[in-house]
């Protein structure tokens, strides 16, 4: 990607888009379905969590909780104190559909957000090319989304939350929907982007490489109605390409959740429901 | 004989509009024909001569030469955008409204199902009695006759929205007014001018049928004038000119379709 490393966007990583958030033992129940209980978590200023399980156990439930879009039944989230009922302004979301406006293109789409928050045309005629380069989709401005790949769409999708510097993004299985090598070129890419622009990012995935190549920490969720197993500090050597994939502790905080989740997958395999 | 074959189903643009006119000009002979060995009163031939006025000569009088007939043209079109418009105006909002409420849509939803089904000429003696011979009685007609299908089409185009992009609109802290103008209405837009385009058909039966049985006016009196003086190639010729109108409004509203759909892409 052609994207200098040294550019100074319309605001520079150095200001403070970070959060700190807090999630209060919250459960989340559709009538007699008990999704999860008894989460307690904290995510800390630019920190990458990620949080991995099973198809199945809530975890992107717990993702769209966290964004305001669906209210919990017991328990509480905070954001930097405030409570969390509704999507708030500082939270980004890229969702795993993409959910890009197929009438847009893909600058309408990156200025979306910019738009509704009622930015000028000239704020966004000086942003949205900005996240446009930084994604990688120099070029394609006026390209509506059916003429791009599906990992170009998932450029678009994170440019788009990107565009509204957030300060905390929440990415819901991001690229379980592109090919896996698309999918591992932009797990480098949104590394790379968080290292220009680092915030506090929640990353949900089922993919166990996944969550421990991109993770500070990686939460493990487990159990029907699920809850919090495990909390892993990844430590893996920073910044985080290719070669850690090679890394001893790699291997060994893969297998390690592996093993944790292996009953738990077998059973969601043979789960009929 | 394969190489036959190849050539008759070939999608080439010279097959094809070799066969559109081939097809038209044995259409028009047959017509020709068949004017001909009828007496006038009964039937006319497309062009015609001595004995047996043509269809083709009629209209070209009527339109370049008749002052009367072009205000009976312009009074049906009148007529019918008048009815036409307002029908858009009123069901495309109350289509994606319904939407939205479901409770407005569960309360109207079978008044719209039978009103769909309903032959509307028959609600025309009705009319007549409550509302009598003007214009605007008219205008109710082929309102009513366009009203339910671009409805009815609207509703469920702006139903189907996909529920994600109402999750990224809220995850965006959209307003309700800009998930119309951001989601609801591109999506359905499509939709609603494929319900544009049937309506207009249906438009142009209830304009006609307007213009028999209130006041007679426009082209409908034209078409009962000739046909009372048994004047066939008259009657032909204005059924020419109704058909040429729906054909244009059925262009207009496919050339709308074409465009705001581009987006559906390969994906359609």
């Amino acid at each position: 990607m052609s994207v200098d490393l040294n550019a100074d966007g319309p605001a520079d990583g150095q200001s403070d888009r970070s959060a700190r958030i807090e999630i209060n033992s919250i459960g989340k129940r559709y009538g007699d379905l008990q999704v999860f209980q008894d989460i307690n978590l904290d995510f800390n200023e630019r920190e990458i969590v990620t949080i991995v399980g099973p198809s199945g156990c809530g975890k992107t439930t717990l993702l769209r909780c966290i964004d305001g879009l669906l209210p919990v039944s017991e328990g509480e989230i905070r954001i930097e104190g405030e409570l969390m009922t509704t999507p708030r302004e500082g939270v980004a979301m890229v969702f795993q559909h993409f959910g890009l406006f197929p009438w847009k293109t893909v600058f309408q789409n990156v200025g979306y957000g910019l738009k509704l928050a009622g930015a000028s045309k000239a704020e966004i005629a000086e942003k949205v090319p900005y996240f446009i380069n930084l994604v990688g989709l120099d070029g394609f401005d006026s390209s509506f989304p059916y003429q791009l790949s599906g990992g170009m769409q998932q450029r678009c999708g994170l440019a788009r939350a990107l565009a509204m510097e957030p300060s905390v993004l929440l990415m819901d299985e991001p690229f379980a929907a592109v090919d896996a090598q698309t999918r591992e070129i932009l797990q480098f890419e949104l590394l790379r982007i968080w290292d220009m622009r680092p915030m506090t990012m929640i990353f949900v995935t089922h993919s166990i490489e996944e969550a421990v190549l991109m993770g500070d920490r990686v939460v493990v969720l487990k159990g029907r109605p699920s809850s919090v197993f495990e909390i892993i500090d990844v430590n893996l050597p920073a910044p985080r390409d290719r070669s850690t994939l090679a890394h001893p502790r790699f291997s060994e905080l893969r297998e390690h959740v592996w093993g944790t989740l292996m009953d738990e997958v077998r059973a969601a395999e043979f789960d009929v429901n | 004989m394969s190489k036959v074959l190849a050539l008759i189903n070939s999608d080439h643009r010279s097959v094809r509009w070799g066969t559109v006119i081939f097809s038209l000009l044995v259409g028009a002979a047959l017509w020709e024909s068949v004017g001909w060995s009828f007496n006038q009163a009964i039937m006319a031939p497309l062009i015609g001569g001595a004995d047996h006025p043509g269809t083709i000569p009629r209209l070209y009088k009527y339109i370049v030469h008749d002052e009367e007939y072009r205000l009976s043209l312009l009074q049906s079109v009148q007529l019918f955008s008048t009815g036409f418009a307002l029908a858009v105006v009123f069901s495309v909002p109350l289509g994606i409204i319904m939407a939205r409420l479901a409770t407005l849509r569960v309360a109207l939803e079978s008044y719209i199902l039978v009103l769909y089904v309903t032959p509307m000429i028959a609600l025309i003696p009705f009319i007549l009695s409550i509302l009598g011979f003007d214009f605007w009685p008219k205008v109710l007609v082929v309102f009513l006759f366009a009203f339910f299908p671009i409805l009815y089409n609207t509703l469920e185009g702006a139903r189907s929205v996909k529920p994600e992009l109402l999750e990224v609109a809220k995850s965006f802290r959209s307003s309700e007014v800009a998930i119309w103008f951001d989601v609801l209405i591109p999506y359905t837009l499509p939709y609603t001018l494929t319900g544009i385009r049937q309506a207009a058909g249906r438009a142009l039966v209830g304009m006609v049928a307007a213009e028999f049985f209130l006041a007679t006016s426009g082209l409908g009196e034209e078409l009962i004038t000739a046909s009372r003086n048994f004047d066939m190639a008259g009657v032909l010729a204005t059924i020419l000119v109704i058909t040429g109108l729906g054909i244009t409004f059925m262009r207009i509203a496919q050339a709308f379709e074409q465009k705001y759909s581009a987006w559906r892409g390969v994906n359609r």
